[in-house]
């Protein structure tokens, strides 16, 4: 049995190379639907991954109270008529929320950072000394500013691995000096080195000042947020509570609606799922419409072969070969251009994947090349079966006579 | 006991809803080492009763008996199975395998009888030698003379030891130089002990037979010895 799959194969090998360029168009749709297969799965498995990593960044169990709701479609002047979030609602939440573990103020502006003849356009940040527990980074380097210093307006800052390599190197950049939008600051504190959110924006590449200190430089005004930490397993309940205090804060009457929105990274997860569902199914519908077509023309060309080879078939029979020999042969000539096809589909997914990978995470994963490969060779055995099948089913003498 | 033996064998076609008798009760018995040449017109039915004989086609009715046993209720796989063992082809058009060596295409069947490669590989080379196309071995059909096509034909017959080599018009294709090569060959494998079973149109190859049959629509109308085996 094994003599004749090794036969078969060679024979096969034999027929689709007789036949370069015949093989090699009849296996583009494969080509085609196995690289696509492919790169929709590296895509997703490369998102995934920096999802869960840029979802750690933010943290499941904090909740992110604001004036818009993330991903809602509401129109924006009525986001604007909410009234705005106040500095004061920190204490107040604190002192009537029986759930919330740390309640962060963060105002966040661009601003320009310089040190020596170096600078940089960046993200700031101005928050509390609780600002620490509702992000999952660690202060690599130094310490986090204390309420002390917020409350004094004190200018320090707590800088990302990013702004710290930048502007100071191998050096130890705690005490140092850099400048913010001119103003002098002391830095204090390094964060811990994070990698890109979502892949689109350094969070390394940030700086944090305490709140006093911001709000009497840089703004009075403008957008800011409250971050509120809430014990993970009572996830519900802290929502619940925060939402009823902000009510209350709010003076809401029972019968209004909310004029403020609590976040969660939940509203990412929906979103990204959403997203992820689309890719995959886009992603399948083609691979589904090529690997269809592309098995359409295995089919074809099996035909052709079958009939080209019909007096090699009726020789064969002649000599010995059983109808299960015979199907065995064809069987695996469709097999073994589907085979070439998928290699060559998942070369290709894995050199695009590798250009990809420079703008964006992307890694090719081995069980998908596995499961591209026995789809390719399931996509052999179902175009090559009806094809083998009439070979098999062949009259040895009429085939024998065929010119 | 005969080694081939066929009892009132009818071949029945339908063509275009009028019945076409191939063979119109044909009885014959072959013993071993028998050296028969079948004879007669085109239509006459000697093709098919040679398919008949080499188990590549089914009578309509009657029975035949191969080594005793009876072919008609025997499935695909015994009868490629007597095939491949028992009976060795040869064809008018020598039918090799055009992209394969001569050594490959004597080698096929060995490949369905499951046998080893290095034991292919000499078994195919003995069976090459004995047509004296040793030095040819690496050469692909279209590289040899018809005369030498058609040993390789004869080689790939015998390499499995077949016992019965049936032979359709096999100097057909050929000058008459080839022709006689053959026919030599054929007769060598006779005196070796191999049932011959020849089927052709002209008589100086049939005159290489001990035994003639002349077939005419499908009835055997002549049986003779020519010589004693």
């Amino acid at each position: 049995m094994i003599l004749l799959f090794l036969e078969n194969f060679k024979i096969s090998l034999s027929a689709v190379f007789a036949n370069k360029t015949r093989s090699i168009l009849t296996a583009l749709g494969i080509i085609i639907g196995i690289s696509s297969v492919t790169l929709m799965g590296t895509l997703i498995s490369g998102l995934d991954r920096s999802f869960e990593s840029s979802m750690s960044w933010l943290g499941k169990d904090i909740l992110y109270v604001s004036r818009y709701e993330w991903f809602s479609d509401m129109d924006w002047w009525e986001v604007r008529n909410r009234p705005k979030m106040l500095p004061e609602y920190v204490e107040k939440i604190k002192e009537r929320s029986s759930y919330a573990m740390a309640v962060a103020p963060v105002m966040q502006r661009g601003a320009s950072l310089s040190h020596e003849d170096k600078e940089t356009r960046t993200e700031i940040f101005g928050t509390n000394e609780e600002y620490m527990a509702t992000i999952s980074t660690d202060i690599a380097n130094g310490r986090f500013f204390t309420r002390n210093e917020d409350r004094s307006g004190s200018r320090v800052v707590v800088i990302g691995d990013g702004i710290s390599e930048a502007f100071f190197g191998d050096q130890d950049p705690i005490g140092k000096y850099i400048k913010i939008d001119k103003m002098k600051f002391r830095v204090i504190g390094v964060l811990e080195k994070q990698g890109k959110f979502l892949g689109l924006f350094s969070v390394d590449k940030q700086a944090i000042l305490p709140f006093g200190a911001y709000k009497r430089i840089f703004s009075r005004r403008g957008w800011m947020r409250l971050s509120v930490k809430v014990p993970p397993e009572k996830l519900e309940e802290g929502l619940d509570e925060i939402t009823s205090v902000m009510r209350h804060i709010r003076g809401l009457r029972p019968n209004e609606k909310n004029d403020f929105a609590i976040n969660q990274t939940k509203a990412f997860e929906a979103q990204y799922n959403t997203l992820k569902i689309a890719i995959g199914g886009t992603g399948v519908f083609i691979t589904l419409l090529s690997l269809i077509v592309g098995g359409i023309g295995i089919m074809n060309i099996m035909f052709v072969s079958v009939k080209e080879r019909t007096r090699e078939i009726g020789v064969r029979k002649a000599i010995g070969a059983t109808s299960g020999m015979i199907m065995g042969q064809f069987l695996m000539e469709a097999v073994t251009i589907c085979l070439f096809a998928g290699s060559i589909g998942i070369f290709l997914a894995y050199v695009i994947s590798f250009f990809i990978n420079m703008f964006f995470p992307s890694t090719l994963p081995f069980g998908l090349s596995i499961a591209a490969m026995l789809m390719s060779m399931m996509v052999g055995i179902i175009s090559g079966l009806i094809p083998s099948y009439r070979a098999a089913k062949l009259d040895p003498i009429e085939s024998l006579r065929y010119e | 006991m005969a080694l081939i033996s066929l009892k009132k064998i009818y071949k029945i076609y339908n063509v275009g809803g009028e019945e076409v008798r191939a063979l119109d009760g044909i009885d014959l018995d072959i013993q071993e080492n028998e050296y028969l040449a079948i004879m007669g017109p085109s239509g006459s039915g000697k093709s098919t009763l040679m398919n008949m004989i080499g188990c590549l086609d089914t009578p309509t009715s009657g029975l035949y008996e191969f080594e005793g046993e009876m072919v008609q209720v025997m499935d695909d796989s015994q009868l490629a199975s007597i095939r491949n063992r028992k009976i060795g082809f040869v064809f008018q058009t020598f039918n090799l395998l055009p992209k394969a060596t001569a050594q490959h295409n004597v080698e096929i069947p060995l490949v369905y009888a499951n046998i080893r490669k290095s034991q292919r590989i000499e078994m195919a080379s003995k069976a090459l030698e004995s047509v004296g196309l040793s030095d040819r071995s690496h050469h692909r059909p279209n590289e040899l003379s018809g005369g030498q096509r058609q040993r390789v034909a004869i080689a790939r017959a015998l390499v499995n030891d077949p016992s019965i080599i049936l032979a359709d018009e096999p100097t057909g294709n050929l000058d008459s130089k080839s022709g006689h090569e053959i026919m030599n060959i054929l007769d060598e494998l006779h005196k070796r002990g191999n049932t011959i079973i020849l089927v052709t149109h002209e008589d100086e190859v049939a005159q290489h037979a001990h035994r003639v049959i002349r077939l005419f629509d499908g009835k055997i109308t002549e049986d003779v010895e020519l010589k004693s085996s």
